[in-house]
């Protein structure tokens, strides 16, 4: 008993000193390259929901920034060794302050991605503003982030403003349509998307024709009857319009769908990113009424293989499918290539420097307007295709 | 003219051009409503109780529909022929089958014990209400939160053409489904000993179990019957628009407007208060936006009660229907 239990720790010890031979060699022959000066550590940060109810949204994008900064750390190369810190505001506005705050006080932290949602980017920029702490938003859509001077603050995703003009501009320029049949939902959401695709393709020459079809009660969000959806359909083909633009979500979309194929409608439909999603087709009756519908994202679907094996290595899911996770990689990407790029790593250097940047990621090259926001269209175009939804690519 | 002159001139040619695909598409909802509506007109006869819970007989039915369906159709292309017709009436009957179960189920552990002590008509529709909130978030629970499309037993194509306005298969479905179902439950309770039955507890509880009716045995037929064309109504409904566990709430209200507009307790008065409500609410799309179909429904109903407060035929299961 007593020689076995000596043997257990005899093994333990060899192995532990193995362990402790690995790293001496690698310091070593560091030391040897870079005149016996230990490389500097730095730190990136993620802010987003890392717990409750919106978790799913921020593995999406937690994975990705580990990812990112494992690769870059990987290569070699760098002058500097990067590391994460997670600050989880749950994506709660009431929350955020305290996470910034705790972000900003770490002083090896030179740049955050995220934070996550709207509301938490609003409550938390104030304090990484003036601690000059750069921010880059995968998914922060609201518009007046970028329009409340805040220097550090970027974004890699299109704001809320630009998606209806960007589909009006698809569907009237680049799809020709000439009459248009616009239906909105009545949500907030809905109407303002379906007026800003209005207005847009009016001014692009288009005559449109507006309606209002509420939510109905079987689709959580409105008190209609789903019934409504046959005379809806039928004004809809009566109007004789070739396209039709929906403001609103999937799941009355679908129930919409089904009528109009029955009503013997044949135009092309597209929505935006209330839509956007595989729901669309199991809620359409039949499923078949789906296809051909087109459906815009400021989200990217990522079709870059190696992100996608490395993300589901890390992840243990697929990146298909995971929204802002291939956003949340460019912004990590475009921070790191910031950091290669000024002479002296600090924070304020990092926000001059991504005023400045062009980074060509994954979604789409990076670069930022002055404001803040990304330069360029920054919205896809997916369309389901055998009850599939498949990215066409920008619009 | 004024400006009202035009806007009634305008409309009134839109109208024209589209009356007849609105007629359709309105007979085919009115239907619906209508085999719904006999379940609350039904049971308000004998009891003299809204049955809050009608709308999850209905949910029950639809997903019942969808399961069936799913099973037979799946994913495949949908079937033609005589296999159709045969999926359909296997739809039909298993709705209503599931929609009687949930109905005796009901009546059962939500009524009768109510019943039996004598509760005040107050605590019914706490018991009703309950339960309608148990069924729809157990079905939540059981099969999700998200809307499914139900796999099509039939090309939805147009069968025919009147004046011009296609008529599609899911409506000629409605159609054939709603006129046999009507015609035999007409039959049923104006000529059968069991109509005879239901009637006589309609009219006068007390008596008729003195005369010999058994009162409990009535009471949970009609439950049965109701919850029967509740539960086909479910699937036709789910055929259109599909299932989700959220789907019976508006059409029953929808249905109990008709209910009440036809005059509650009158059977025929369920079915013309039924295709009333579904036609002008279709027609009215023509001269205001969809979000206001609910306004005209209940406005309707408001004009309707102002001057004939029964309803359209009166309130009267008791005498012959």
């Amino acid at each position: 008993m007593k020689l076995r239990l000596n043997k257990t720790v005899a093994v333990v010890a060899s192995s532990a000193l193995l362990l402790l031979a690995v790293p001496a060699v690698g310091i070593a022959s560091a030391t040897n390259a870079a005149a016996a000066k230990p490389k500097p550590t730095y730190i990136i940060g993620y802010e987003g929901p890392l717990s409750g109810g919106n978790l799913q949204l921020g593995l999406n994008m937690v994975f990705s920034v580990e990812l990112a900064i494992n690769q870059a750390n990987a290569t070699g190369k760098l002058p500097f060794k990067l590391k994460l810190a997670k600050y989880d505001d749950q994506g709660d506005p009431t929350i955020s302050p305290t996470q910034a705050q705790s972000a900003v006080a770490n002083k090896k932290l030179i740049a955050i991605v995220g934070p996550a949602f709207s509301g938490a980017t609003a409550a938390a920029e104030p304090y990484y503003s003036a601690a000059n702490v750069a921010t880059v938003s995968p998914s922060a859509t609201r518009v007046t982030l970028a329009t409340s001077n805040w220097k550090n603050f970027f974004r890699v995703v299109a704001d809320d403003g630009v998606q209806g003009p960007a589909d009006a501009d698809y569907m009237v320029k680049t799809k020709s349509f000439k009459t248009i049949y616009d239906v909105n939902d009545g949500s907030a959401y809905g109407s303002g998307l379906s007026s800003a695709f209005a207005t847009e393709a009016t001014t692009d020459g288009a005559t449109v024709t507006t309606a209002t079809v509420p939510g109905t009660a079987q689709c959580s969000d409105g008190t209609a009857s789903a019934t409504q959806y046959t005379a809806a359909a039928t004004q809809a083909v009566a109007s004789k319009a070739s396209a039709m633009f929906y403001g609103g979500y999937y799941c009355d979309l679908g129930l919409f769908l089904g009528a109009l194929s029955s009503a013997g409608w044949t135009g092309t439909i597209m929505s935006g990113d209330g839509s956007d999603s595989s729901a669309l087709i199991t809620g359409t009756t039949p499923a078949s009424a789906a296809n051909g519908v087109l459906l815009s994202c400021a989200c990217a679907v990522s079709t870059n293989k190696a992100f996608n094996k490395g993300f589901q290595n890390l992840a243990n899911f697929s990146a298909v499918g995971a929204t802002y996770a291939p956003e949340a990689y460019d912004a990590t990407n475009t921070i790191i290539a910031a950091m290669k790029a000024v002479k002296k790593i600090t924070r304020s250097a990092i926000v001059a420097e991504l005023h400045k940047i062009t980074y060509k990621g994954i979604t789409k090259t990076i670069k930022f307007q002055a404001d803040g926001n990304i330069a360029g269209s920054a919205i896809y175009v997916n369309q389901v295709k055998s009850g599939v939804v498949s990215q066409l690519g920008l619009e | 003219m004024g400006a009202f002159g035009h806007y009634l001139a305008a409309h009134l040619d839109t109208l024209k051009l589209e009356f007849w695909a609105l007629f359709v598409g309105g007979v085919a909802n009115g239907l619906l409503y209508g085999m719904i509506a006999v379940g609350y007109t039904l049971v308000y006869g004998v009891l003299r109780l809204i049955n809050f819970a009608h709308s999850e007989i209905f949910m029950s039915g639809g997903f019942a529909g969808y399961f069936v369906m799913r099973y037979f159709v799946g994913a495949g292309a949908p079937p033609a022929g005589m296999s159709s017709v045969g999926l359909i009436i296997l739809g039909v009957l298993v709705g209503g089958v599931v929609g009687a179960i949930v109905a005796t189920i009901l009546e059962r552990v939500a009524y009768r014990p109510l019943r039996k002590r004598n509760a005040p008509k107050l605590a019914y529709l706490i018991s009703a209400i309950g339960a309608s909130y148990f069924l729809f978030n157990l079905a939540g629970k059981e099969f999700g939160h998200l809307a499914y499309a139900t796999p099509q037993p039939y090309i939805n194509h147009p069968v025919f053409h009147i004046f011009g306005a296609p008529v599609q298969m899911y409506f000629v479905i409605i159609f054939l489904v709603g006129l046999v179902m009507f015609t035999t439950l007409d039959r049923v309770i104006s000529k059968t000993r069991l109509g005879r039955g239901i009637r006589a507890v309609a009219q006068d509880a007390e008596t008729a179990s003195l005369m010999g009716v058994n009162i409990d045995r009535t009471i949970a037929i009609t439950f049965i019957v109701g919850g029967t064309l509740g539960g086909a109504a479910g699937f036709l409904f789910g055929l259109g628009y599909g299932v989700v566990y959220t789907m019976g709430f508006v059409p029953a209200l929808k249905a109990f407007t008709a209910a009440v507009l036809g005059g509650i307790g009158n059977l025929r008065g369920a079915m013309i208060g039924g295709l009333i409500l579904g036609i002008f609410e279709s027609l009215s799309v023509v001269f205001v936006q969809a979000a206001y179909i609910d306004v005209v429904a209940f406005g309707i109903l408001v004009t309707v009660l102002l001057v004939r407060p029964t309803g359209i035929l009166g309130e009267r299961l008791g005498r012959a229907a």
